[in-house]
C-alpha cells in the first residue's frame, strides 16, 4: 500500500470535489440547518408568550418585562399596528401604556388599562401575561403584598431546545460529508468508468477506498467542527472535542464507503441513504426528547458517535466519560471497514469480468 | 398507406409509456409508497387536541380553605354579608387555562412536583398516589397527572390575609425546568389572590371582557397539531412528486429516448402534453389518496380543496419539467430539485408557527397554495376568502409551468 498514491487520489478528489453538487450540499447544509433549526424550530419547540407594548411614557413595566427571560417582548410605536398584530396572532397580547400611566397609578387615579389578547392565543399565555402585567402595576402602586411568596425549585433546569438540537445539526454534517460525499463519489466513479481506468494504473482498490474514506473523514471533521462552532458548542476542551469528532468522522465515512461499494448507481446510492435515513437519524431524537427511555438509542449505530459529541462538546465532559462509546464506535468502524473491504474485492472481481 | 394517428391516441400511448417507466423506477416508486403509507400514520400519531392550560397543584383544597376561613372569620366577628363573600372566592374562578388539582397534604404536593411520587387519575376520577421506589404498582385504567407547578397555602391563608396578618408565606413548588414565565406568573397569581382577599382593588380600571379579545376567540377550540399538519402533508405529497417526475424527465433527456419518441408520429407538443398530464395526475391522485386517509374534506370545501390541489399539482409539474430539463445526471437533478423545492417548502413550514408569515414568505409561489389549504381545512375558509390567493397562485402557476415547458421544449429540440 502506497501512501503517496493514496494522497494523489485524495488530492484529486479534494480538487474536483467542489464541482459536485453533493459536495456543495455537504458544505452548505450545516449552515442552512443551523439557521433553520436554531432560528425557526427553536422558537417552535420553546414557545414563549409574546407581548407587544406601545409605551409612550417610559413605563417601568416595559423595563421589567424586557428583563424577564420567559416573555418575548416586542416594542411598537403605533397602537393600531399593535392591535393588528395581536389580531393576526403575531402577538399573544398587547399593552398600551400612555404617557403618565405610572404617575397616574401612583397617584391612585385608577387609569384604564388598555390590554388586549389575541383570539388565537392560548389560555395559559393569557393568564401569564395578564397576571404578570397586573402584578407589575401593583408594584408601581407601591403597596406591600399581603403575603410573601417563596419559590422552591427541584432538579436542574432542562437544556433549552436550541442546545438539544445540536446533535441533529452535527448528525447532518456527519452524514452528508462523511457518508454521502465519499459514497456518491465512489458511485460516480463507477458510473463514469473512471474507477476502472484508475484500477488499471498502479493504484490498488484498497488505496482508492482509503483515499475516499479519508475524504469523508476530512470533510466530516471540518463540517462537524464548523457546526459545533456555529452553535457555540466548540468549547474550551477543543482538543477533546476534536478527538470525538475524528472518531465520528471515521465511522460515518466507513458507512459511506460501504454504501458506495455496494451501490451500482446513483439512484441505488440515493435509495440506500434515504432508506437507512431514519435508522441512522433515530438516536438524535433522544436528545430532543430526553424523557424517552434512553437505552433504546444505544441500538442505533450512530448513537456511539453522537453521544460522545454530546457529552464532550455540549455537556463539557472529558474523554474519560465517553471512552466506552469511543471504543464501541471504533469497533463498529473496524467491522464495517472489513465488510467494505470484502465487498470491494467482489466489486473488483465484477469489474474485471466486464 | 396507414391512417394518420390522432393526437389523443398518441398522447394516450405516451402516457402508457410514462406509467411503465414510472413503475420501473424502483427508487421513486418505493419512496412514493413510503410517503403514502407513512403520511396517514404520522397524521394520526399527532396530537388531536391542544392543552392550553397550566396544571396547578394546590394544597389545601379550596373548599377546605374556605371552610376554615369561614370559622376563623366568624370567631373574629365577621358579619353574615362578609362571610357570604367567601363563597365568591375561588382562586381559579373565571381563570380559563388553569387546571386545578387539589392535594391532601403539602408533603404529597411537594413529592409529586419533586418527582418522588406519581399521581394517577382513575376512570372514576379518583386520585391515586404511586411511590415507585416503595414498589407501588401502576393503577389500572388510569392516566398520569403531572402538575406543572404547585402552590401550598398556609391553612389560615384567607383568614390571615383578611385579618392583615403580616407573616403569611405561600410556597410555590416548581421543577427547575418549568419556564420562568410560569413561575413568575404563579407568584403574581398568588399575590393578586391575596390582594383581592384583602379587599385591595386594582389600581387600574380593567377593560370590558368583550373588548379585550381581538379576532375570533378560539380559546378551547385551538387549531391542533393534526389540523396544522394536514395541509402540510398534502403539500409534501405534491412536492415529493416533483422529484420523481423530474427524474423521469431527466432520464429521458439523458438517455435521449425522447429522440426515439420524436421519430414516431409524436410531436414535441404531444411529448410535453403527456408529461404535463402524467405529472399532474400522479401528484393529484396521491394527494387525494392521502386526503382520504387524513380527512378534512366537507361538502362545503371539497371543490375548493380539489381546485387548489389541481393548481398545486400543475405548478409542481412545471417545476419538475424545468428541473428534469436542467439536470445533467441523477445527482445533479437531485441537487436542482432540492434547490427549487426547499424555498417552496418554507411557506409550508411557516404554517407550523403562530402568526402571519413574513412578507418575503408571502411572495413565494407556494404560499397562496398552502394558505388556501390551511384556511380551508383548519379555519373553514370559503371560495369568497380564497379568490385573492387563488388568483395569485394562478399567476405563479402560469409563470412556472410555461418556464418548465419552455426549458424542456428547448432541451428536446437541441438533442
Amino acid at each position: 500500500m502506497s501512501l503517496s498514491r493514496i494522497w494523489k487520489v485524495l488530492r484529486k478528489d479534494l480538487a474536483l470535489g467542489p464541482r459536485s453538487s453533493i459536495f456543495l450540499w455537504a458544505i452548505v447544509l450545516p449552515f442552512a440547518l443551523t439557521l433553520i433549526l436554531q432560528v425557526a424550530f427553536g422558537s417552535l419547540f420553546d414557545p414563549k408568550p409574546r407581548l407587544g407594548i406601545v409605551d409612550d411614557g417610559d413605563s417601568s413595566i416595559t423595563a421589567a418585562i424586557s428583563d424577564m427571560d420567559g416573555i418575548e417582548l416586542t416594542l411598537l410605536d403605533d397602537a393600531g399596528e399593535m392591535k393588528a398584530q395581536v389580531e393576526a396572532n403575531d402577538l399573544d397580547a398587547g399593552l398600551i401604556l400612555p404617557q403618565g400611566f405610572d404617575e397616574a397609578v401612583r397617584n391612585g387615579d385608577r387609569p384604564a388599562l388598555q390590554f388586549f389578547v389575541g383570539g388565537e392565543s392560548y389560555a395559559s399565555n393569557r393568564i401569564i401575561l395578564t397576571v404578570t402585567a397586573v402584578d407589575l402595576i401593583r408594584e408601581i402602586e407601591g403597596s406591600e403584598a399581603p403575603v410573601t411568596v417563596d419559590v422552591v425549585s427541584f432538579g436542574e433546569a432542562g437544556l433549552p431546545m436550541s442546545r438539544r438540537l445540536i446533535p441533529v445539526i452535527v448528525f447532518y454534517a456527519l452524514v452528508m460529508a462523511g457518508l454521502f460525499v465519499p459514497g456518491s463519489n465512489l458511485v460516480e466513479e463507477k458510473e463514469q468508468g473512471t474507477l476502472m481506468s484508475l484500477l488499471v494504473t498502479p493504484v490498488k482498490a484498497s488505496e482508492v477506498l482509503i483515499a475516499k474514506w479519508l475524504l469523508g473523514v476530512v470533510l466530516s471533521v471540518v463540517l462537524a467542527s464548523a457546526s459545533l462552532a456555529l452553535n457555540g458548542a466548540f468549547g474550551a476542551n477543543w482538543a477533546q472535542v476534536l478527538v470525538v469528532i475524528l472518531v465520528a468522522g471515521a465511522l460515518s465515512s466507513v458507512l459511506g464507503i460501504l454504501a458506495g461499494v455496494y451501490a451500482k448507481d446513483s439512484s441505488i446510492m440515493f435509495a440506500i441513504v434515504k432508506g437507512s435515513g431514519i435508522f441512522l437519524f433515530a438516536p438524535t431524537l433522544f436528545y430532543i426528547f430526553p424523557e424517552w427511555p434512553q437505552w433504546i438509542a444505544k441500538i442505533f449505530p450512530l448513537y456511539w458517535i453522537i453521544e460522545p459529541i454530546w457529552q464532550v462538546s455540549v455537556m463539557g465532559e472529558g474523554l474519560g466519560a465517553v471512552w466506552v462509546e469511543l471504543v464501541v464506535a471504533l469497533g463498529i468502524t473496524a467491522a464495517l471497514g472489513a465488510a467494505a473491504w470484502w465487498l470491494a474485492k467482489r466489486m473488483q472481481a465484477q469489474m474485471a469480468g466486464q | 398507406m396507414s391512417r394518420p394517428t390522432s393526437r389523443p391516441a398518441i398522447i394516450r400511448a405516451l402516457l402508457k409509456k410514462e406509467l411503465t417507466a414510472y413503475s420501473r423506477d424502483l427508487v421513486f416508486l418505493g419512496l412514493t409508497l413510503v410517503v403514502l403509507i407513512a403520511a396517514p400514520f404520522l397524521f394520526h400519531a399527532l396530537p388531536d387536541s391542544v392543552d392550553e392550560s397550566i396544571t396547578l397543584g394546590v394544597y389545601p383544597a379550596i373548599p377546605e380553605m374556605i371552610g376554615d376561613a369561614r370559622e376563623a372569620l366568624a370567631e373574629m366577628g365577621a358579619t353574615e354579608e362578609q362571610l357570604a363573600e367567601l363563597d365568591d372566592i375561588d382562586l381559579a374562578a373565571g381563570e380559563e387555562g388553569l387546571a386545578l388539582i387539589e392535594f391532601e397534604s403539602e408533603e404529597r404536593l411537594r413529592g409529586v412536583i419533586e418527582g418522588s411520587l406519581e399521581l394517577w387519575r382513575t376512570e372514576s376520577g379518583e386520585m391515586v398516589y404511586r411511590d415507585k421506589e416503595a414498589g407501588d404498582k401502576k393503577p389500572e385504567d388510569a392516566e398520569r397527572v403531572e402538575p406543572d407547578i404547585g402552590v401550598a397555602f398556609p391553612s389560615d391563608f384567607i383568614a390571615g390575609v383578611a385579618a392583615g396578618k403580616d407573616d403569611l408565606t405561600v410556597t410555590v413548588y416548581s421543577q427547575a425546568g418549568i419556564g420562568e414565565e410560569i413561575q413568575t406568573a404563579m407568584k403574581s397569581f398568588v399575590r393578586e389572590a391575596a390582594y383581592q382577599i384583602a379587599g385591595r382593588e386594582l389600581p387600574v380600571g380593567m377593560p370590558d371582557e368583550d373588548t379585550i379579545v381581538l379576532g375570533d376567540d378560539r380559546m378551547g377550540d385551538q387549531v391542533t397539531m393534526q389540523e396544522r399538519m394536514r395541509p402540510l402533508l398534502l403539500f409534501m405529497v405534491l412536492l415529493m412528486e416533483t422529484f420523481s417526475m423530474a427524474s423521469l424527465v431527466s432520464t429521458e433527456v439523458l438517455q435521449r429516448t425522447v429522440t426515439a419518441v420524436l421519430v414516431t408520429p409524436a410531436k414535441v407538443g404531444d411529448f410535453l402534453a403527456a408529461k404535463t398530464i402524467f405529472g399532474t395526475l400522479m401528484s393529484l391522485s396521491q394527494a387525494l389518496i392521502i386526503l382520504v386517509f387524513i380527512g378534512g374534506v366537507t361538502s362545503a370545501n371539497w371543490s375548493l380543496i380539489l381546485t387548489v390541489l389541481v393548481m398545486g399539482a400543475i405548478m409542481f409539474t412545471g417545476i419538475a419539467l424545468f428541473v428534469g430539463a436542467a439536470g445533467k445526471d441523477f445527482m445533479g437533478q437531485l441537487f436542482y430539485a432540492m434547490l427549487f423545492t426547499i424555498p417552496l417548502l418554507i411557506p409550508a413550514i411557516s404554517v407550523m408557527f403562530p402568526g402571519s408569515a413574513a412578507p418575503w414568505v408571502k411572495a413565494l409561489p407556494s404560499y397562496p397554495i398552502i394558505k388556501v389549504l390551511v384556511d380551508t381545512t383548519a379555519y373553514g375558509g370559503t371560495w369568497g376568502d380564497a379568490w385573492g390567493s387563488l388568483a395569485y397562485a394562478a399567476l405563479w402557476l402560469v409563470v412556472l409551468y410555461f418556464a418548465g415547458l419552455f426549458a424542456l421544449k428547448r432541451k428536446v429540440e437541441t438533442l
